[in-house]
């Protein structure tokens, strides 16, 4: 016991060399921050609803020139287009229930509105893209939407519409908008279809 | 002197011998700290003074993501969560459970407590730039919710457009961003 308590004595109290400790703990505070993931906001500029156009406006208009006017309905069960105020499907003489979707659901019996991956948005933009073919100067579609249609759907909409490929951000510093951007110009319309 | 006061001298002149010896010193470098909390505020001042608006959503709400790589320029936020509507901080009108408008609040699109306080804040926001000589533009920012329903969006825009907000911006969170 006495040996012991000696021994002791003779080492004396060893203090821990805290700086390796300290200068990793303040190299993982910017590693730790670096890693963390970080949501980043971006903005999908919209124009607001149109909901009393007069006619007056709406004939000048269409006396003026003749635009693709694309319109994009969003049902339950899938999506109406429509341009040069002629419903997809029904030209050339042929006729189209108008209350049918011209594209389905990509899940087909999917009663979920919640389930924002049951759209084709494939298709969507593969139409957009055709549009986009024989009027490569027109930018707006009208999108529109049955009252139950959630805001995500709306979203993805308008970003098959926009081109899965189509970067604003130099757009907007400036630059040309890329070839890439199909409808970028969204018109948020209330009822439409 | 007997063994015990023997003992205690004894321990007493170690003690003071102990405490006569200089101590080692752990001598922390500073400036490898500084270095690294300089980084941390660069860091953190770019990330925070890169927005021009704060975008704090409510709890539970769920922003919708989407592709689009447009920054958020400057404008007034309005939260729509399925729970509620938020604007200037100050929640104005409850949606039921199943995401639309009080119809108490509501007159055919306008959302009355809404167009009230966003009045009020287009008014102010309006005397404020008079008085730097810029024109107002009338930017509202929409942070909405995944699953709120495309009626309830419609009622609110109808709402800030007779508030005479002239400019909307959906807020997303980017993918892959």
């Amino acid at each position: 016991m006495a040996r012991k308590r000696k021994k002791a004595a003779e080492e004396g109290e060893v203090e821990a060399n805290l700086l390796p400790v300290m200068n990793v703990m303040f190299l993982l505070i910017p590693a730790l921050l670096l890693a963390m993931e970080v949501a980043r906001f971006a903005a999908v500029n919209v124009t607001p609803p149109k909901f009393a156009a007069s006619a007056d406006q709406k004939k000048e208009k269409e006396e003026k020139d003749k635009p693709l006017n694309l319109k994009v309905f969003i049902l339950e069960d899938g999506y109406r287009i429509s341009a040069s105020n002629q419903m997809q499907g029904a030209d050339a003489g042929k006729s189209a229930d108008a209350s049918k979707p011209t594209i389905p659901l990509a899940k087909k019996g999917s009663n979920d509105l919640n389930d924002f991956e049951r759209y084709d948005y494939a298709k969507l933009g593969a139409e957009a893209k055709k549009y986009k073919d024989l009027f490569k100067h027109e930018t707006v579609v009208t999108i529109s939407a049955e009252n139950t249609i959630p805001m995500q759907v709306l979203i993805n909409t308008m970003d098959a519409m926009r081109g899965t490929d189509c970067k604003l951000l130099k757009a907007m510093q400036g630059e040309t908008v890329p070839e890439e951007c199909l409808f970028w110009q969204s018109i948020v319309e209330a009822g439409a279809g | 002197m007997t063994p015990d006061e023997l003992f205690l001298a004894k321990k007493a002149a170690k003690k003071a011998a102990r405490r006569g010896k200089t101590e080692d010193k752990g001598d922390l470098n500073i400036t490898s700290l500084m270095d690294i909390v300089s980084i941390i505020v660069v860091y953190l001042l770019k990330s925070y003074g890169s927005d021009p608006v704060i975008i704090t959503p409510t709890a539970g709400q769920k922003i919708p993501l989407s592709n689009a790589d447009a920054p958020i320029t400057d404008g007034v936020p309005v939260y729509v969560s399925q729970r509620s509507i938020t604007f200037n901080n100050k929640r104005l009108v409850q949606l039921d459970d199943e995401g639309n408008v009080d119809p108490a609040a509501l007159t055919g699109h306008l959302i009355g407590p809404l167009y009230d306080a966003m009045a009020e804040e287009a008014e102010k926001a309006k005397l404020m730039k008079e008085a730097q000589g810029e024109v107002w533009e009338g930017r509202l920012i929409l942070v909405g919710d995944q699953k709120l329903k495309f009626s309830t969006l419609v009622n609110v825009m109808y709402t800030a457009g007779r508030a005479e907000f002239a400019e909307y911006a959906f807020c997303v969170i980017q993918m892959g961003g």
